[in-house]
C-alpha cells in the first residue's frame, strides 16, 4: 500500500459502516487508530511500507461497534465519511471519527487480506 | 553477493558453518570498462566473493553522438542562386567540402589538397566562427595560396566539380562572400554540398547564420580529443574525411604519393578531378610545394590533425550520403585497413597521426574492425607510436588504442599487453602533461583492467605510477601537509575517474593484488582523503567516488587475515566458548540494552564516554597506509556515504566495506562493530533496508549480520531492524513490492537467522513482525531451494524456543509449519545449525551503549568525516539525521511493541 504523494492510488477497499455506540456522554466506535502524517511511520506494525503515514486500526474492542461492523485490526482507513485519511495528522483523523453530530461513520478501508484476495483471484502464489 | 558467498550464507550447508563463523566478507568489485567518453561504455561489475569466484556483468552504454545534427543540413539547395556553377568553382568546391566534413567524404573533392588544407585550417579553428574570426576570405586566400602552388589544381577542381556532379553551386549555402571566390562552387553532389556548404560557411564569414547554427551543433566535436572520442559515434563516416586528409598529405608530401597514394583511388581522383595532374605533375607540384608544404603543413598539420578529426566527427552524421557519393564515383575509395595500418608507419608524422585517428574512428563500436586491426598487426605499431615524441602522434595512437581496448574481445586487450603496451602507456603517462593524453592513457588502462589476466600486469607496471601521477595529486592528499595551507579538496577529473576505475578493477584480483594496493605508498591515504573531501563537499554521487569506495571495500576484504601483523590482533575471546564470554556479555546487557530501554538518554551518554575511553585503542602515532582501512574512524566516513549518497553502487560499496570490516575475529573488527553502533550507524543501515536497490539491500543485510556478531548489536538489530528485514521478504501471495533477487532474499533470511539465534527475544520480535506467515510461505512454496532452506532454518530456530510455542500455537501455527518441507534436505539443515551457533558467539563485550549511544551530543556531528575520533560539531547535520533520531527514539516504543521489551505503548494511539 505504498503510494506516491500526488499520484492516484489504487487500492482494494471495503466500505464499513459503523453505528456509534453511546457510552455515557460519549459516542464510541470501539476501535483505536494509529498513524498519521505527524507520526513516525516506522513504528506502525501494520503497514507494509514503513514510510506509510496513513491511519491504521490498531485495536478493536471485542463486540464493540467496529467489531460488529467488520473492521479488523490492521485495516488502513482511507476515508471517513468521504474525507481523505491518507494525508492527515493523527489528531485530524481522530476528530473526523469522533464528531458528536454524527451517529454513523462510513469508512473506506483497505487491508492486506483484501489485496491478497484480489491477487489470489488473479492467480498467484498459493497461500500457505 | 557472489555465489560463493551465498552458499556460505545458507545455513544448511556444512560450509555454512564456516561461513557463519566468519561472517562473510564480500569483496565486490565493480569493474568498469571505460572507453572514450563518446563511446559506449561497458560497465563490468565483477563480484568476487573470495579471490576465487568472480561474476561479471557487462553493460554497455552508448552515449549519444552529436554529429547527427549535421545531417539535417545536407540537402540544402545548392544554389539559391540556382547556380549550377560547375565552372570555376572548383576551388570553392573544395572549400565547401572541407567545410563539411561530411561532404568531404562524399565529394571526391576532399581529395583535393586544397580542400584538405582548408579542412585543416578549419579544424584548427574549431570554434569555427571565432577562429575564423578572420574573414573567410582570408581562409580562402590561404587555400588559394596553397592552390597556387597547385595552380593547376584550381582548374582541375573545376573539372572535378563538373565531372562529379553538376550541382548547383553550394553558394546558396555559402554566404555570399564565398560566392565570389567560390562561386566557383563546385558542383559537388548536392547532398554533399548541402552539408558541406553550411559547415563551411561558419568558417567563412559570409554565412553567419548558417555557420552559427551549425557550429553549435558541431562545437562539441571541435575539441580535439573529444572529437576523437566522439568520432566514435560518427565512426564510420569519419573515415572518409580522414582519407581526404591523408590523401592530401600523401600527395603533397610524398611526391610518390607513397603507398597511400598508390593504393588509394582517391589519389586517382585527385589527379583527375582536382587537376592533380598525373603523377609527374604531382611530383612537380610536390617539389615545388615542399616549401609550402612545410610551411603549410606544419601549421595545418599541427592543428590539422584535430581538424581532420573534427571534420570526421561532423561527417559522421552524414555518412550515408558520402557513401553514396563514393559509390557513385568509382574513382574514389577509402583506404582499406591494411593501407591505414601501413600509414601508421609513414615517415610523415601527420600521416601517422591521421592514420591513427582514422583507426580510432573505424574501431569505434566496431568489433570486427578491432579484430582486423589486431590481425593485421596494427596494435604493435600503435603501441610503438606511444613513444613518439610528437604529441599529436602519441595522442592519436593512444586514442586508437583506447577504442581498440574497449569491448568484450579480450584478445585485443591481450594483444596490447603482448607488445608491452602497458609499460608503454605508463611511460607515456609519466612523460606527458597533456591532460587529454592522460585521459586517453588512463582510459585505455581502465579498459585493459577489466580483463582478469591483465590486472596483475597493470599492478606490476603501473600501480605506483598511477598512484603518484594521478591518484595522489588529484585527491588533494599531501604527504606532509603544509600546516599553513588548508587541506586541498579532491578534483574529480576524468583522469582521476579513469585511474580510480582502473585501480578498482585491479583491486579485485585476489589477495596478492589487494596486498600490493594496500602497500602502495600513499594510495589508501589518498583515497581516504578524496572520499573525505567528497563527504565534506557533499559531492558523493559521482563515478570517482564510487570507484574510490569500491577500492576501499575491496581492500578491506580479509584485512584481518591478510594485513601484516594481523595475528597480533586476533581476538582470543573469539576462540573461547560462548560460555566464557557470558559474563562480559551480561555486563553489557545490563548496562546497555535493558538499561537503554528504561533509562533515558542520559545514561547512554555515560555509556558513550566509557566506551570512548575504554574501547578505542590508544595510538601513539597517526596511522597511515593500509592501517587506515580498518581504523574505527573510517566508520564515520562510510556512514556518511551511506547517509548521503544517491548512487546505489556507492551505497552498496560503503555497506560492503562495513560488512568486510565487521567480519572476522580480530580486535579491529570488534572496534568497528562497536563504532558502527556508537556512531548510530545501525539505524542508517536499517533505513537502507528500504532501498529500492536490490544490491544495496543485500549488502546492508549482510553487514547487519556481521555486525550482530556483537551481542549488543544483535539485540538492537533484533529490536529495530526486524520489521524492515521482514518487509523485504516476499509474502506468500505476492512477490515483494520490490522484486528482490534470490540472493537478497537468502541474505536477509540468513541475517534473520543470525539475529534470532541465541536470542528468544529477537525470535519474539520476529513473530511480532508477522514474519512467520512469510517464512512458512517461502518454506513451502518458494521456487528457490536456497530460499527454502534458509527460511526453514529460521523456522526451526524459532520453534526451538519452547517459550514461544504457546504464542505460535495461538496464532494457528503448529509444529509442521516449522519443519523443513519435504523437498528441503533435512540433513543440511541439521548440519547448518551448529554452524550458526558458532557464529553467534558474542565477540564484543566492551560496548555498552546500544542505540542509546545516540546521545544527543553526537547527533549532529557524528558523521563528520574528520579523522579524529572526536565528534566534530561543525559537521552539518546529515539530512537524514533528524529522521534518524526521530526514528531511533520513537522506535523504542516500537521495540516494546515488538515485545522484546515489555513496553507497549505506541506513541499515539487513540480510541475513538
Amino acid at each position: 500500500m505504498s503510494f506516491v504523494p500526488g499520484q492516484p492510488v489504487t487500492a482494494v477497499v471495503e466500505r464499513v459502516e459503523i453505528q456509534k455506540l453511546r457510552q455515557g456522554e460519549n459516542l464510541i466506535l470501539g476501535f483505536s487508530i494509529g498513524g498519521g502524517i505527524d507520526q513516525d511511520p516506522g513504528q506502525n506494525p501494520f503497514s507494509e511500507d514503513k514510510s506509510d503515514k496513513g491511519i491504521y486500526v490498531t485495536r478493536i474492542s471485542p463486540k464493540g461497534p467496529a467489531d460488529l461492523a467488520g473492521l479488523k485490526i490492521g485495516d488502513k482507513i482511507m476515508q471517513v465519511n468521504g474525507w481523505d485519511m491518507t494525508m492527515v495528522t493523527h489528531d485530524q483523523a481522530r476528530k473526523k471519527l469522533t464528531k458528536k453530530k454524527e451517529d454513523v461513520v462510513r469508512l473506506l478501508v483497505t487491508r492486506k487480506s483484501l489485496e491478497e484476495a484480489v491477487k489470489h483471484s488473479k492467480g498467484c502464489y498459493p497461500k500457505p | 553477493m557472489p555465489a560463493e558467498v551465498k552458499q556460505e550464507q545458507s545455513p544448511s550447508n556444512a560450509t555454512s558453518l564456516a561461513m557463519m563463523q566468519e561472517p562473510q566478507e564480500v569483496v565486490e568489485e565493480t569493474v568498469t570498462i571505460e572507453e572514450d567518453p563518446g563511446t559506449p561504455t561497458s560497465h563490468v561489475s565483477v563480484v568476487t566473493s573470495d579471490d576465487g569466484t568472480t561474476r561479471r556483468t557487462e553493460t554497455k552504454v552508448t552515449k549519444m553522438v552529436k554529429t547527427v545534427t549535421t545531417r539535417t543540413v545536407r540537402q540544402v539547395p545548392l544554389g539559391p542562386d540556382g547556380l549550377p556553377l560547375p565552372e570555376g568553382t572548383s576551388p570553392l568546391g573544395s572549400y565547401t567540402d572541407s567545410i563539411d566534413r561530411r561532404y568531404l567524404k562524399n565529394g571526391s573533392d576532399r581529395f583535393i589538397t586544397p580542400q584538405a588544407t582548408s579542412t585543416l585550417t578549419r579544424s584548427y579553428n574549431n570554434s569555427y566562427n571565432d577562429s575564423y574570426g578572420e574573414t573567410p576570405e582570408s581562409q580562402y586566400i590561404r587555400h588559394y595560396g596553397l592552390h597556387d602552388g597547385y595552380a593547376d589544381l584550381t582548374d582541375n577542381y573545376g573539372s572535378l566539380s563538373r565531372g562529379v556532379n553538376y550541382r548547383p553551386p553550394r553558394y546558396p549555402y555559402m554566404p555570399n562572400s564565398y560566392r565570389p571566390e567560390n562561386s566557383y562552387t563546385l558542383p559537388i553532389r548536392k547532398d554533399d554540398y548541402g552539408h558541406v556548404a553550411q559547415p563551411q560557411v561558419p568558417m567563412g564569414s559570409s554565412t553567419v547564420d548558417l555557420n552559427r547554427s551549425q557550429p553549435e551543433r558541431f562545437q562539441p566535436e571541435p575539441y580535439g580529443l573529444e572529437d576523437d572520442r566522439r568520432s566514435l559515434g560518427p565512426e564510420e563516416e569519419e573515415p572518409y574525411e580522414l582519407e581526404p586528409d591523408y590523401s592530401t598529405a600523401n600527395r603533397r608530401t610524398l611526391p610518390g604519393a607513397n603507398r597511400g597514394r598508390t593504393h588509394r583511388e582517391p589519389l586517382r581522383d585527385g589527379p583527375r578531378v582536382r587537376g592533380y595532374p598525373d603523377d609527374p605533375i604531382e611530383a612537380e607540384l610536390i617539389d615545388e610545394r615542399h616549401p609550402y608544404i612545410h610551411g603549410m603543413y606544419s601549421a595545418p598539420l599541427a592543428q590539422p590533425e584535430r581538424g581532420s578529426m573534427a571534420s570526421l566527427d561532423r561527417m559522421g552524421g552524414r555518412r550515408s550520403p558520402s557513401i553514396d557519393s563514393i559509390r557513385k564515383d568509382p574513382r574514389w575509395r577509402d583506404p582499406d585497413l591494411p593501407e591505414v595500418i601501413a600509414m601508421l608507419g609513414h615517415p610523415i608524422d601527420p600521416v601517422k597521426s591521421n592514420a591513427a585517428a582514422y583507426l580510432q574512428h573505424l574501431c569505434y563500436e566496431n568489433d570486427k574492425i578491432k579484430k582486423d586491426v589486431r590481425q593485421l598487426k596494427g596494435i604493435p605499431v600503435l603501441v610503438g607510436l606511444l613513444d613518439h615524441p610528437k604529441s599529436e602522434v602519441h595522442r592519436k595512437a593512444c586514442g586508437a588504442l583506447r577504442n581498440i581496448s574497449y569491448g568484450k574481445d579480450n584478445d585485443n586487450k591481450v594483444a596490447i599487453k603482448n607488445c608491452d603496451g602497458i609499460p608503454a602507456l605508463i611511460r607515456l603517462l609519466r612523460k606527458t602533461n597533456d591532460m587529454e593524453v592522460r585521459e586517453l592513457i588512463t582510459g585505455t588502462l581502465w579498459n585493459l583492467s577489466s580483463y582478469e589476466p591483465l590486472k596483475m600486469v597493470i599492478i606490476n607496471h603501473g600501480l605506483q605510477t598511477l598512484t603518484n601521477e594521478v591518484i595522489i595529486p588529484h585527491s588533494g592528499w599531501e604527504h606532509e601537509p603544509n600546516e599553513d595551507s588548508k587541506p586541498r579538496d579532491a578534483e574529480w577529473t576524468t583522469v582521476f575517474k579513469n585511474t580510480s576505475g582502473c585501480l578498482r578493477n585491479v583491486s579485485s584480483d585476489g589477495a596478492e593484488a589487494r596486498r600490493r594496493l594496500r602497500e602502495c605508498e600513499g594510495l589508501v591515504d589518498a583515497l581516504l582523503h578524496a572520499l573525505q573531501s567528497a563527504v565534506g563537499k557533499k559531492d558523493m554521487d559521482n563515478k570517482s567516488v564510487e570507484n574510490c569506495v569500491c577500492i576501499m571495500r575491496n581492500l578491506s576484504y580479509h584485512v584481518h587475515k591478510e594485513v601484516p601483523g594481523a595475528e597480533k590482533y586476533q581476538d582470543p575471546s573469539a576462540l573461547q566458548a560462548p560460555g566464557s564470554a557470558g559474563p562480559q556479555r551480561k555486563k553489557k546487557d545490563d548496562a546497555g540494552c535493558f538499561g537503554g530501554k528504561k533509562a533515558k538518554g542520559r545514561k547512554n551518554g555515560e555509556n558513550d564516554k566509557s566506551y570512548d575511553t575504554l574501547d578505542l585503542p590508544k595510538r601513539t602515532e597517526p596511522s597511515k597506509g593500509f592501517e587506515l582501512l580498518y581504523q574505527p574512524e573510517v566508520v564515520r566516513l562510510y556512514l556518511s556515504l551511506l547517509t548521503e549518497s544517491q548512487n546505489y553502487n556507492t551505497l552498496e560499496a560503503a555497506a560492503g566495506a562495513l560488512q568486510n570490516l565487521s567480519a572476522g575475529q580480530w580486535t579491529w573488527s570488534n572496534y568497528i562493530r562497536a563504532t558502527v553502533r556508537k556512531e548510530k550507524g545501525l539505524p542508517i543501515l536499517v533505513e537502507l533496508l528500504r532501498s529500492d536497490s536490490d544490491k544495496v539491500v543485500r549488502a546492508v543485510a549482510i553487514a547487519l549480520r556481521n555486525l550482530s556478531i556483537d551481542r549488543r548489536n544483535k539485540d538492537l538489530i533484533g529490536s529495530y531492524a526486524m520489521r524492515d528485514l521482514v518487509s523485504n521478504l516476499p509474502s506468500g501471495q505476492q512477490r515483494p513490492a520490490k522484486n528482490l533477487e534470490e540472493d537478497t532474499v537468502v541474505a536477509i533470511l540468513n541475517t534473520i537467522h543470525e539475529i534470532v539465534t541465541d536470542s528468544s527475544e529477537n525470535a519474539r520480535s520476529l513473530i511480532q513482525a508477522q514474519a512467520i506467515e512469510k517464512l512458512v510461505a517461502i518454506n513451502r512454496t518458494s521456487q528457490s531451494a536456497r530460499e527454502t532452506k534458509a527460511a526453514s532454518h529460521v523456522l526451526q530456530t524459532v520453534w526451538s524456543y519452547k517459550e514461544l510455542r504457546n504464542a505460535l500455537t495461538k496464532d494457528g501455527w503448529n509444529k509442521s509449519h516449522f519443519q523443513p518441507t519435504v523437498t528441503a534436505t533435512p540433513k543440511a539443515t541439521k548440519n547448518g545449525k551448529p554452524g550458526y551457533d558458532d557464529t553467534t558467539l558474542p565477540l564484543m563485550e566492551k560496548n555498552q551503549d546500544g542505540y542509546s549511544t545516540i546521545d544527543q551530543r553526537d547527533k549532529d556531528c557524528k558523521y563528520k568525516t574528520g579523522d579524529g575520533s572526536v565528534d566534530l560539531t561543525e559537521r552539518e547535520p546529515l539530512k537524514n539525521d533528524t529522521n534518524r533520531k526521530h526514528y531511533i527514539r520513537s522506535n523504542r516504543p516500537a521495540v516494546s511493541l515488538v515485545d522484546a521489551c515489555d513496553v507497549k505503548p505506541q506513541p499515539v494511539d487513540s480510541w475513538v
